[in-house]
C-alpha cells in the first residue's frame, strides 16, 4: 500500500502557482503580446477574470464530490468506460504539456548559458531531475514547491524593481492594443494559460476538505493572475510594442536590463537558478501526475514503475520539434489555445452530468420512500 | 677430523629445510569439506551458522533459564566454567565462611578486579559478613537470607536473585555476586568502581556563555548531569539495554508530561528492536535507529551538553544515553536544529540573530563555493564584472590545470590536512599548520600548479565549513561539495539546481522520528515558525514546536515579563493619585 498524502493550502496552492506561472519565465507575454499587442497585461486580467468565473461554477459544483478527483467523478457519471475516457485524456494532455515545456526550457536554457551542449544533454539532464523528483513522490514535491516559491517570487521581484527605471508609459498606449474586440474575442481561448488548474482537480483528494479545494483553487489564481498580469505590464512598459513580439524570453530580457552600479551588472546569471528551480519542480510534478492518472485510471497498485517510462516517453516526444520556433508554435498556437478544453470544459460537462446523475438519484430514492 | 667431516658434509649433502612453524589460522572443517560443491557449502555454512546461534544461545539462554542451587560447590562449579576459571586473570572468586552461632556456613563472593571498588566490598559486604559471628541462624533457608539481607549486609543497593543470568549480568557491569550454602538464591551487589575521567569541558560544542559541563563515559553521572540541571520531579530516565552480549546499558529520558507518548514509544521500539551482539557509542547507536541511513545529512542530534539536553527535553523532543559514550542523541531533529549551537539561547536575540546569519553564509559557501566557481569560470563568464573577470583569468593564465582539477587538487589537499590534523593533534599540530599553510598554500601558487583565488575559495569554503554547529552536518557538506563541482564542471548553474533540487526533494521526503525532517519550512507548521530561523526575543518563545504534538503546548506566559505589566499599574495608579 502506498502512504496517504495530504497536505495543507499553502502547499497546494505553492503548486499551483508553479504550474501556472512557470510560462511567465517562458514565452508567455510574447504570446500575449502577440495576441493583443500593448494590452498583453489586460487580456491577462480579462483571462484571469474569466477563469475565476468557470472556477467559481466548478467549486460548487464540486461540493457534491468532496474528496474526490476528477477521475472519480468520471467513474461515478460512467462506470469504467467514463473513468478510463477521462484518465487517458487526461494523461495525453500532461504528457504533450509537459514535453512540450520540458523542450522549451532546455532550448532556451541553451541558448542563454550552455551554448556549445547539444539540446539533447540539457533535456537529459532536467529528465534526469524529473524522474528523480516525481520518484519521491508528491509530498516532498510540494514542500519543496512551498519552499522554493518565495524564493521565485524574490527573484521575479528583484527582476520587476530592477526595470522600474526602464518604464515608459507611453509604451503601453494605446491602451487596447490591437482592439478591444480581439482581446474579447481571443479571450476564452487564451484560458488555456491557466490549464494547470486540472492539478487542483488531482489533489483534491488529498486537500481534507471542500473549503481547502475552493480556497486553495481561488488563491491560486488570483495569485498567478496577479503575478502573470504584473509581469505582463513590466514587460509592456519596458519594451514598446513591435520588440515585445520579438523576444523569446521576456522575463531574461528584462533581468539583463537590471544594473545595481557597476559592480552588479549581470544579475541574469542567478536568474538561471531560480528558473530551472522552477522547471525541475514544475516538471516532476507534471510527470508525476502522469504517471499517477495512468495508474488511477487502470488501477494499478503502484505508480512508481510507470515513471520511469514516461519519463523517457517525455523526453523523447520533448525531442521531436525541430526547433525552438517549432516548439514555441506548439506552446502558443495548440497547448494554449485549445487546452481549456480539457481544463474548463471537459472538467464543467463531467461535473454537470454528474450532478444531473445525483439529483436523478436523489430524486428517485424519494420516489421510492 | 669429524669436525672437517661434517663441515663437507654439512656443505655438499642435501638438507631438508627446517621446519619453521608459522602459525596459520586454519579454516573449521566444515568450511573446507564444503568447498568442493558451493551448493554444498552455502548448505553447510547455513547449518553450521545455526549450529553456533543455537550454540551461543544456548550457552546465553542457559545463564538467563539458569536458577541458583542450594548447594554452593554446585554454584561455583558452574561459576568457574562461566568465567574460565583460572584462565581469566582479573575474576576474582574468593571463598569464605560466615560464622553462626553453632555451625559455619560456606560462602563466596565473585567479582570483576577492577571494576569494583575495593574499599567498599571489604566493608560493606565481606568484614559483617565474616567477622559479626553472633548469627542467630535457623534451619530454615529463607530466614537465613533474610537475616543476612537485613541485618549483615550493610551495603546500600543489595539485589535479591534465584536467576543466576541476573547475577553473572550484575557481574559483567561492575558489580559482585555473594552465594551462600543452603540459600537458593545470590545476593548482586551494586559495587561498580571503574576508573572513569571526570565531568570536563564538551570539546566539540564550546561556548562563551552559559555552562562548562559536559557528558562523560559514565551513564549515571550523565542522567545526573541533566537532572541536576532540570530539576523536575516529572523527568523519566527510562533504562533500556541494547546488544544481545555487551547489554551495553542505555536511558531513555523525557519529561513524561510534556513529551509525545507515541514518540517515547517509537524511541523504545526502535531501541529494544536493535538485534546486535556488541554497541559501545551511541555514534554506532545512532546508524541502528536513524530513518534514513543513506542521506547524508544526520537525522538525530548527538550533543555533548547536558544543558542542550535539558533544553530539548524542555521542548517536548526525547534523548537517549549510553554507557561508554560522552554524546547523547536527541530525537526527532529537523534541518533548523543543526544550525543551532547551544549558546543561541543563552546570547541576547540581536547577536544571535547576527551569528545565525553568518552561519547561513558559512552553510551557503562550505556547500556552494568551490562549484559556483568552476561554473562561473567555465561557463558563466558573463555574470562576473569584468575587471574581477579579468583578474581571475590573469592570476590562471599560467595554471597548466582546468579549473575542475585545480580546485579538486586543493579541496584534495585541504581534505588530507584536516584528517591529518585530527588524527595527530597536538605536539605534531603546528608542524602541520607550516606544512599546510606555507607549502600548500603559497608554493602551490608559486609553483603554478593553482592560482591565488583558488586559494582563497578554498579556504573560506574550509572555514564555512568549520563554521558549522553540528560537526555531522559540517561533514555532509564537505561530501556533498565534491557533488556539486562535479555537478558544475557538468552543467554549470544548471547542473547547481539540479544538486540542490535533488537534495531538497530529499530532504523534504525524509522524516526523523516522524517528523518530516524540513519541518518547519516544508510542511509549513505554526507556532515557533519565524523563531526557526531569526531569534525573536526570549519572551516572545510562547509556544512548543507545533511538529512536536507535545502535551502541553505553552511553556510561558502570554507576558512572561509580569514586572514590566506591574510597573505599568504603579505609574498608572500614580498618575491617578497625583490628578486627585
Amino acid at each position: 500500500m502506498e502512504k496517504k498524502i495530504i497536505f495543507g493550502n499553502r502547499e497546494a496552492i505553492s503548486l499551483l502557482l508553479i504550474f501556472m506561472c512557470n510560462q511567465l519565465f517562458l514565452s508567455f507575454p510574447r504570446n500575449m503580446a502577440e495576441s493583443a499587442g500593448n494590452a498583453g497585461w489586460i487580456l491577462t486580467i480579462y483571462i484571469t477574470v474569466i477563469s475565476l468565473v468557470l472556477f467559481l461554477i466548478i467549486s460548487r459544483l464540486y461540493k457534491n464530490f468532496e474528496g474526490k478527483d476528477i477521475l472519480d467523478v468520471a467513474e461515478f457519471l460512467g462506470g469504467n468506460i467514463g473513468r478510463i475516457l477521462v484518465g487517458i485524456i487526461y494523461v495525453i494532455d500532461y504528457v504533450v504539456i509537459i514535453s512540450v515545456i520540458l523542450r522549451e526550457y532546455g532550448e532556451d536554457l541553451k541558448i542563454i548559458s550552455l551554448v556549445q551542449s547539444p539540446i539533447s544533454f540539457v533535456l537529459a539532464l532536467f529528465a534526469i531531475g524529473m524522474v528523480f523528483g516525481a520518484f519521491f513522490g508528491l509530498e516532498p514535491l510540494v514542500r519543496l514547491g512551498a519552499i522554493s516559491v518565495p524564493v521565485i517570487f524574490l527573484g521575479f521581484l528583484i527582476t520587476v524593481v530592477g526595470s522600474i527605471k526602464y518604464f515608459n508609459f507611453s509604451n503601453i498606449l494605446p491602451i487596447f492594443g490591437t482592439g478591444l474586440v480581439e482581446i474579447l474575442i481571443e479571450g476564452p481561448s487564451r484560458t488555456s494559460v491557466f490549464s494547470g488548474l486540472t492539478s487542483l482537480f488531482l489533489i483534491a483528494p488529498f486537500l481534507r476538505s471542500h473549503d481547502n479545494f475552493k480556497k486553495s483553487g481561488f488563491i491560486g489564481l488570483i495569485l498567478s493572475g496577479l503575478i502573470l498580469t504584473v509581469g505582463n505590464l513590466v514587460y509592456s512598459l519596458v519594451l514598446p510594442y513591435p520588440s515585445t513580439t520579438s523576444n523569446f524570453l521576456p522575463i531574461y530580457q528584462l533581468s539583463r536590463l537590471i544594473e545595481y552600479g557597476r559592480f552588479f551588472q549581470r544579475i541574469e546569471s542567478i536568474f538561471v537558478l531560480v528558473w530551472s528551480m522552477t522547471a525541475l519542480i514544475y516538471l516532476s510534478a507534471g510527470l508525476f501526475f502522469s504517471a499517477y492518472i495512468y495508474k488511477k485510471t487502470f488501477k494499478l497498485e503502484y505508480h512508481r514503475p510507470l515513471i520511469i517510462p514516461f519519463g523517457i516517453i517525455i523526453f523523447t516526444l520533448s525531442l521531436i520539434p525541430k526547433s525552438l520556433m517549432e516548439t514555441m508554435f506548439i506552446d502558443n498556437s495548440i497547448i494554449r489555445k485549445y487546452a481549456w478544453t480539457v481544463t474548463f470544459g471537459l472538467t464543467l460537462v463531467l461535473l454537470i452530468l454528474a450532478s444531473i446523475k445525483i439529483k436523478v438519484k436523489e430524486g428517485r430514492h424519494k420516489d421510492e420512500k | 677430523m669429524a669436525d672437517f667431516k661434517n663441515i663437507l658434509k654439512y656443505l655438499f649433502l642435501y638438507h631438508e629445510p627446517d621446519i619453521q612453524e608459522e602459525f596459520i589460522l586454519k579454516e573449521k572443517e566444515s568450511e573446507k569439506a564444503g568447498k568442493e560443491k558451493t551448493s554444498e557449502r552455502r548448505k553447510e555454512i547455513s547449518e553450521d551458522k545455526q549450529k553456533t546461534d543455537n550454540k551461543s544461545k544456548t550457552s546465553k539462554e542457559s545463564h538467563e533459564s539458569k536458577l541458583i542451587s542450594k548447594n554452593l560447590t554446585d554454584n561455583i562449579e558452574y561459576l568457574k566454567k562461566v568465567y574460565s576459571i583460572p584462565t581469566n586473570g582479573d575474576i576474582v572468586l574468593r571463598e569464605f565462611e560466615i560464622v553462626a552461632k553453632d555451625k559455619t556456613i560456606p560462602a563466596c563472593i565473585i567479582f570483576y578486579d577492577g571494576m569494583t571498588d575495593r574499599t567498599i566490598i571489604d566493608l560493606a559486604i565481606l568484614q559483617p559478613l565474616m567477622l559479626l559471628s553472633n548469627l542467630e541462624v535457623k534451619d530454615k533457608g529463607k530466614e537465613l537470607l533474610e537475616y543476612i539481607s537485613k541485618h549483615l549486609l550493610v551495603h546500600n543497593q543489595i539485589q535479591i536473585t534465584q536467576n543466576m543470568g541476573k547475577v553473572i549480568e550484575d557481574i559483567n557491569y561492575g558489580g559482585c555476586g555473594v552465594f551462600i550454602d543452603g540459600i537458593d538464591a545470590a545476593f548482586a551487589c551494586d559495587v561498580k568502581g571503574w576508573e572513569h575521567r571526570g565531568v570536563d569541558k564538551p570539546e566539540t560544542e564550546s561556548v562563551v556563555r552559559g555552562p562548562q559541563e559536559g557528558f562523560t563515559e559514565t551513564l549515571r553521572t550523565n542522567t545526573a548531569l541533566v537532572r541536576k540541571i532540570l530539576k523536575d520531579e516529572e523527568l523519566v530516565v527510562e533504562d533500556v539495554s541494547v546488544g544481545k552480549r555487551s547489554k551495553t546499558p542505555c536511558s531513555i529520558l523525557y519529561i513524561k508530561d510534556i513529551v509525545n507518548d507515541s514518540l517515547v514509544e517509537e524511541v523504545r521500539r526502535r531501541l529494544k528492536g536493535i538485534k546486535v551482539d556488541y554497541i559501545f557509542d551511541t555514534g554506532e547507536l545512532e546508524q541502528y535507529l536513524e530513518d534514513n541511513p543513506f542521506m547524508t545529512t544526520p537525522q538525530i542530534i548527538a550533543t555533548e551538553r547536558p544543558d542542550r539536553v535539558a533544553n530539548a527535553l524542555t521542548e517536548g523532543k526525547v534523548a537517549v544515553v549510553m554507557s561508554g559514550s560522552p554524546f547523547a542523541l536527541v530525537m526527532p531533529t529537523t534541518n533548523i536544529d543543526l544550525l543551532q549551537s547551544a549558546e543561541d539561547t543563552y546570547l541576547r536575540f540581536p547577536y544571535v540573530n547576527l551569528i545565525r546569519i553568518v552561519r547561513m553564509v558559512a552553510i551557503f559557501v562550505s556547500l556552494l563555493l568551490p562549484g559556483l566557481y568552476v561554473a562561473i569560470t567555465n561557463f558563466h563568464h558573463e555574470m562576473i564584472p569584468t575587471d574581477l573577470l579579468l583578474a581571475i583569468e590573469a592570476s590562471r593564465e599560467k595554471v597548466p590545470f582546468p579549473s575542475v582539477v585545480e580546485i579538486l587538487i586543493m579541496e584534495f589537499a585541504f581534505e588530507l590536512i584536516v584528517e591529518a590534523g585530527i588524527r595527530r593533534p597536538g605536539q605534531l599540530g603546528p608542524t602541520l599548520g607550516i606544512i599546510g599553510a606555507l607549502i600548500l598554500g603559497q608554493a602551490a601558487v608559486a609553483a603554478n600548479i593553482v592560482s591565488p583565488i583558488l586559494i582563497i575559495i578554498v579556504a573560506v569554503t574550509g572555514i564555512g565549513s568549520f563554521s558549522i554547529p553540528n560537526f555531522g552536518l559540517g561533514l555532509s557538506f564537505r561530501l556533498l561539495r565534491f557533488i556539486f563541482i562535479f555537478l558544475a564542471s557538468v552543467a554549470g548553474f544548471l547542473g547547481i539546481s539540479l544538486g540542490l533540487f535533488m537534495y531538497g526533494i530529499w530532504s523534504c521526503s525524509v522524516k526523523s522520528f516522524g517528523v518530516p525532517f524540513m519541518a518547519p519550512t516544508g510542511p509549513k507548521t505554526y507556532s515557533n515558525f519565524l523563531e526557526q530561523f531569526v531569534r525573536s526575543p526570549i519572551w516572545k518563545k510562547e509556544k512548543r514546536p507545533d511538529y512536536l504534538n507535545v502535551k502541553k503546548v505553552h511553556k510561558q506566559a502570554k507576558i512572561s515579563r509580569q514586572w514590566s505589566q506591574d510597573n505599568k499599574k504603579k505609574d498608572k495608579q500614580q498618575k491617578y493619585e497625583i490628578q486627585k
